[in-house]
């Protein structure tokens, strides 16, 4: 357990607030950088690392959710399906984490790193629009207005056991190294289940309150949860994202992927270097 | 109304009722705990903080399993409805972790 002293509560709120920012303006979720912080340049165990950053994630799911109130891009029948299956994995993974070795865990997490990195460079937005709205969007489908050209976006759900699948190993993953699993998530559901991008991201952040809130809860009992620590994070995450936010412009441009990617290789690396010793 | 507006702006309410109140309860403990006054309160407030940040995303899942079964909409009823018993696992998991310490 880390000695908390008022210095390593301000390196964490800093930090979280950083985490935020990048997070909120890259869209991906701000635990892929601050698990990483916390474990190799603040040398905490990854379980103490991914509690912290599962509390996060439970405060920045929850705010953008609430934010998106009207926009109705989270498809919420689709996300209470989708539910079922992420929090069983979080359940999983969050006492498989419990037994599992250090090292496994920072080998897990450098090749999700590398996996994280490689899509950030090749994400495509595969067009699943269907324009109009007069189209049976199905059970699960849903409609929403696209917000530059005004136009009613429709899309129907296709292969939902994919979808399932995903979102339970986008669970476990989540619960054993701390991160929010959108990163799973989002490009699945995009690529190959019909769900629009825009659309994807938002049901994937609306579902990883709950993913996130089952992990934590099992950190917090066996006592792996620092509570100024995470204290600390959760607040400087908050104001990071608020502030990400408000800066706005989703970062597209295609150098700041890469240096992204870069970062992400490296943390890869870094980690893999820790597991190794 | 349909289920979906009302669910909408319900499930908003609660997470940023849950968000708020959780963060000033953490914002309070955090600077009691590095005040004159910290100790148990500033613990206290913290925990207090945490915990109902964790139960934000379980009051939301209960409030969709209400509005759902308001609407007789059975299907979604049973799923809301499985997924906090999942999340009762965890709360489960999380007493059996905690005898062990």
């Amino acid at each position: 357990m880390p000695v908390v002293t008022p210095i390593l509560v301000l390196i964490i709120l800093a930090a979280g607030t950083l985490a935020g920012v990048l997070g909120s303006t890259l869209g991906i979720g701000g635990g892929i950088f601050l698990v990483p912080f916390l474990t190799l340049v603040m040398g905490m165990p990854i379980g103490v690392a991914a509690a912290i950053s599962l509390t996060t994630v439970i405060g920045t799911s929850s705010t953008v959710s609430a934010g998106r109130t009207g926009s109705h891009l989270i498809n919420y029948r689709l996300g209470m399906v989708l539910e079922v299956a992420t929090a069983a994995g979080s359940l999983l993974g969050g006492i498989t984490a419990q037994h599992m070795n250090q090292h496994t865990l920072e080998r897990i997490f450098a090749v999700v790193t590398v996996a994280v990195g490689i899509s950030t460079v090749t994400r495509l937005n595969k067009r699943n629009i269907v324009k109009g709205d007069d189209i049976d969007c199905g059970r699960l489908g849903s409609r929403y207005v696209e917000e530059e050209s005004g136009g009613v976006v429709s899309y129907r759900v296709k292969r939902v056991p994919l979808a399932l699948f995903a979102s339970f190993v986008a669970g476990n993953v989540s619960s054993l190294l701390g991160i929010g699993g959108g990163v799973i998530k989002v490009p699945v559901l995009n690529a190959w289940c019909g769900v629009p991008l825009r659309a994807a991201a938002a049901t994937s952040a609306f579902m990883i309150g709950v993913t996130a809130a089952a992990g934590a809860i099992i950190y917090y009992g066996s006592g792996q949860l620092v509570p100024s620590l995470a204290a600390a994070a959760i607040l400087g995450v908050h104001a990071g994202s608020t502030a990400g936010m408000r800066i706005g412009s989703r970062a597209s441009a295609r150098s700041l992927k890469v240096l992204l990617a870069v970062v992400l290789f490296a943390v890869a690396g870094l980690m893999l270097f820790r597991s190794l010793q | 109304m349909s289920v979906e507006t009302d669910l909408e702006q319900r499930i908003g309410r609660v997470l940023i009722i849950g968000v708020r109140t959780s963060a000033v309860f953490l914002a309070v403990g955090l600077v009691l705990s590095f005040s004159a006054v910290a100790g148990p309160i500033a613990d206290w407030m913290m925990t207090i903080g945490l915990l109902m940040l964790m139960a934000t995303p379980v009051a939301r899942v209960v409030t969709s399993m209400v509005e759902y079964l308001r609407y007789r909409d059975w299907t979604f009823s049973i799923l809301t409805a499985i997924v906090l018993l999942e999340l009762c696992g965890g709360v489960v998991a999380a007493l059996v972790f905690h005898r062990r310490l």
